[in-house]
């Protein structure tokens, strides 16, 4: 009798701790006294295209479907740490080859238990379908092979891995998982395709389930996105309250950046992220008694994108390719680069050195040695290093020639928005011209640079691209030998999509195995050095030269609670901790 | 008339025809196209962008997608999609329609109320203090663009300390049920685009009224009209009638206005019209909806011109269709 009490206690407990709900971390619910209930407004700076995370390539789509999904891990939203969502724990393997996931026992937000066949699914007709707009082919694949998925139990999922993957829990933290019971008949599985075709703007809102914070409630066309809580959502606070705290999000759809900040400042907008040139007048007003706070934090966040200045190694004009891939002329270039001036005048001195591209706030990548690398602005330096290439003032007009005697100039591309861009551009070539370096600076719209860029019919340019927490997200640019290395497009054939090693120097053959290595490793401490190593020669040889990074900055209705930021500067805020006061 | 309005509406084939070619021109002769906006995502392989313009026929000669599109709409009525919402354009476009056209007529109506009885003041005064303030006032609207003005607008509303700043309604009444506080929060917001709009165009019609009523009212029937005796109210109504047939004419062109005028001043504005939609769709290269909309534009222009003629056949009896 008692030993079958035993085992009634024993399994008791088990499902109490397998049902024991995620207790959010108290980082993000600092304020001990959050209130229930309410409205928070935000804005999106365009009308969603699709509801459909899968389906679409637009930002806005993302952040609405970002409310109602979550995948089998999550990032932590202050200090991007993997942490179990949808997955409740995970075993991997001894060779690192397998993960076994335990799947939480929840419900989709229309009562349907959240089983494994929806992750099978989700990877199946969405994740790994090539034709689905927003797929991750790319990011579940390794060394040419697919992540296998494997129905264990109706709680339990396997993902075997081709080889040891390092960042499979970060790409795993953007995989969100679909609801297969809603959306199996809604899709035509002979015409892959099919899936774009699911959740676009005319879907009635209760046809869309969600296992995240909220749920769609209401869509009006160009003006606003309701979203309402999730009854089913699994999070609670440390107080035992079930999260989120707001009963609604609204978010207003705003897509001019100066209406965005008036409605902020008349008390439309609860919060949003805010540009360098807005951020004195916020700050002046928030002195002043505005009802509003106004944050400027560490950057963290990919966006604003770090603006770096890039030599085209395979450009069309001889002489200067040449030039172009003397790592001197780069280091020069690099002296002759005047940041502190750009991080005053251009962002208001609201911008930070940033790293190459490891953001100095990312601990678990960044290498502080390059700050002794970087070079410092010093045009005697850069003057310098020129004459010693043999680019000196012979005729006496004041400009540099090629030892052969003809003109050195070349056309730096830089598309025409954000403005920073062009500031940065005009301020390099100012000093350049300074010490006798012409530049011709060429401003086109966006969307020309890019093909411009991606097809290789460059001098120099002037492009940015987002900093991620993890390097393996961003081995497509920085890796030699990928589609975005645009600077050096001659290591890659862009027929079998492979590496041409011929075409490589020596310190990019060298990064090409240090990204190599670091997507297999899985010791982190050991993956850091590849990735320090990484970071070293990308500040010595600078195959592209970083200029700085805009912080990341915020304002927050003084009526919203939990937006706090920390000793380090860091940023807490999401949307099912934040409540209205 | 009738034979008058059926060649009318069937020489709208042809010029359709020839619109929607150079529509298709344009929207080529821009660089790139709805991919190439995704070049320089990491999250994209190349591979990825391939396949996408193939699904999408952009890979298609420039000439095939055209005979595609002009097949659609004239076997199936059909429109194309839209490369970015992946649904078909005419429901995009239709879904937009309500605010554009009340926006827009408001802005109308109220500019004609306005410049009308300011043009006729104005003629039946001239180059009295009245006439000078009111055609300042007139020019003032002109030449500030309506984009600038209705920043300004803002920027005092909220000054003035508004809580509401842009767009049709407050959020909370955004998506609500009708009641009589939405519409009072609708009259609070709408003033600003009516003005912003209405002032730019008021001027322009000023003028207008204010030269023909001059012209009549120096014309001799009114003089005749006099010598009989008639009453001046009498007199002037019979002039104002008359002032007011060039005015019908502009009154066709204004309606492609209603849709097309107002772009800048609805994404200042954030009015959820198909201004910014049209603008968007511009910029992304979603080429079967821009098309799609400058056809409608076009079509629109015609029947606005068609229906002009008519108004002036009926209201004037000295104007004979043939």
């Amino acid at each position: 009798m008692k030993r079958i009490f035993l085992v009634i206690l024993v399994s008791l407990c088990a499902v109490m701790v397998f049902a024991a709900p995620f207790v959010e971390d108290t980082l993000l619910t600092p304020d001990k006294n959050p209130k229930m209930g309410g409205t928070l407004y935000l804005a999106l700076t365009g009308a969603p295209q699709s509801f459909n995370f899968y389906g679409t390539l637009d930002n806005n789509a993302y952040t609405v479907a970002g409310q109602m999904l979550t995948g089998l891990v999550e990032a932590h939203p202050v200090t991007s740490a993997i942490r179990p969502a949808l997955a409740e724990s995970w075993e991997v393997s001894e060779n690192n080859k397998e993960v076994i996931f335990h799947l939480r026992d929840v419900n989709w937000s229309d009562g349907a238990p959240l089983v494994a066949d929806d992750v099978i699914f989700t990877f199946k007709y969405f994740i790994m379908n090539p034709v689905a707009r927003g797929n991750s082919v790319d990011r579940f694949t390794i060394e040419s092979q697919p992540i296998e998925w494997v129905k264990i139990d109706d709680k339990t999922v396997k993902a075997i891995l081709p080889a040891p993957y390092a960042a499979f829990f970060t790409v795993l933290s953007h995989a969100y998982i679909y609801p297969s019971h809603a959306l199996d008949s809604k899709i035509d599985k002979s015409r892959p395709d099919s899936v774009n075709d699911v959740w676009l703007t005319n879907t009635p809102p209760s046809e869309i389930p969600a296992n995240g914070p909220f749920i769609l409630s209401e869509y009006i066309v160009d003006q606003k996105v309701v979203m309402t809580r999730n009854p089913n959502y699994w999070k609670v606070d440390v107080f035992g309250n079930k999260l989120p705290y707001v009963d609604r999000v609204e978010y207003l759809v705003v897509s001019d950046a100066q209406v965005r900040l008036a409605k902020f400042m008349a008390g439309e907008l609860d919060y949003m992220a805010v540009s360098g040139a807005d951020f004195p007048i916020l700050k002046e007003r928030e002195l002043a008694g505005g009802p509003f706070k106004v944050f400027l934090a560490e950057p963290t966040q990919p966006t604003p994108s770090p603006v770096h200045i890039a030599f085209n190694f395979d450009t069309a004009n001889p002489k200067l390719k040449e030039l172009f891939m003397k790592t001197e002329f780069r280091q020069a270039m690099e002296y002759a680069l005047d940041r502190e001036r750009i991080i005053d005048e251009v962002y208001n001195g609201l911008a930070v050195l940033g790293g190459v591209p490891v953001l100095p706030s990312n601990k678990a990548f960044y290498n502080p040695k390059i700050e002794e690398i970087r070079r410092p602005f010093d045009l005697a330096k850069a003057a310098e290093i020129l004459d010693s290439l043999g680019l000196k003032d012979v005729n006496g007009d004041g400009l540099r020639e090629f030892p052969d005697g003809s003109k050195f100039e070349f056309v730096l591309t830089v598309q025409n928005s954000p403005q920073d861009y062009q500031d940065i551009a005009y301020i390099f070539s100012q000093d350049l011209l300074s010490i006798g370096v012409k530049v011709n600076l060429q401003i086109l719209d966006s969307s020309l640079t890019g093909q411009m860029f991606g097809a290789g019919s460059f001098e120099a340019g002037i492009r940015a691209f987002g900093n991620q927490p993890d390097p393996q997200l961003r081995k497509a640019i920085w890796q030699p030998g990928t589609q975005l290395y645009y600077w050096h497009r001659t290591t890659r054939d862009p027929e079998t999509n492979t590496a041409i090693f011929d075409n490589m120097l020596d310190w990019e053959k060298r990064v090409y195995d240090l990204f190599e290595k670091g997507q297999v490793a899985m010791d982190p401490a050991i993956r850091k050095t590849f990735y320090d190593e990484w970071q070293e020669i990308y500040a010595e040889y600078l195959p592209v030269i970083f200029v700085c990074k805009g912080m990341n900055l915020y304002a927050a209705n003084k009526a919203l609670g939990n937006v706090e930021q920390n000793a380090e500067g860091l940023l807490s805020y999401a949307s099912w901790t934040v409540f209205k006061k | 008339m009738w034979s008058f309005i059926v060649r009318r509406l069937l020489i709208m084939i042809p010029m359709m025809f020839f619109i929607s070619v150079i529509c298709f021109v344009i929207t080529e002769l821009q660089p790139g196209d709805f991919v190439s906006q995704y070049l320089d995502n990491p999250r994209i392989s190349p591979a990825q962008i391939e396949l996408l313009r193939k699904n999408l026929g952009l890979d298609e000669p420039a000439y095939v997608r055209y005979w595609n599109w002009i097949k659609g709409i004239v076997t199936r009525g059909d429109f194309g999609y839209s490369f970015a919402f992946q649904r078909p354009v005419g429901e995009l476009i239709w879904e937009r329609m309500g605010w554009t056209i009340f926006v827009a007529l408001g802005a109308i109506v109220f500019q004609w109320l306005l410049a009308v009885p300011m043009g006729i003041y104005s003629a039946l005064h001239p180059y009295s203090p009245g006439d000078y303030t009111l055609t300042v006032i007139g020019f003032v609207g002109l030449s500030i663009p309506d984009f600038f003005m209705a920043l300004i607008l803002m920027y005092l509303m909220l000054k003035m300390g508004a809580t509401s700043i842009g767009g049709l309604f407050s959020p909370q009444f955004v998506g609500a049920p009708f009641s009589f506080a939405k519409l009072i929060d609708l009259f609070k917001h709408l003033w600003v685009p009516l003005v912003v709009v209405g002032m730019s165009g008021l001027a322009g019609l000023m003028r207008v009224m204010r030269g023909n009523m001059l012209d009549i009212i120096s014309s001799p029937f009114i003089t005749s009209l006099r010598a009989h005796g008639l009453d001046e109210k009498t007199v002037k109504r019979h002039a104002i009638k008359n002032a007011l047939n060039p005015m019908v004419s502009i009154a066709g062109t204004e309606l492609p206005n209603v849709f097309s005028g107002t772009i800048i001043t609805a994404i200042v504005l954030n009015l959820p019209t198909m201004g910014p939609f049209f603008y968007n769709a511009l910029l992304n290269h979603d080429q079967y909806l821009v098309m799609s909309f400058l056809m409608f534009i076009a079509i629109i222009t015609q029947i606005g011109n068609l229906l002009a003629d008519i108004a002036l056949a009926v209201l004037d009896p000295r104007i004979r269709m043939s």
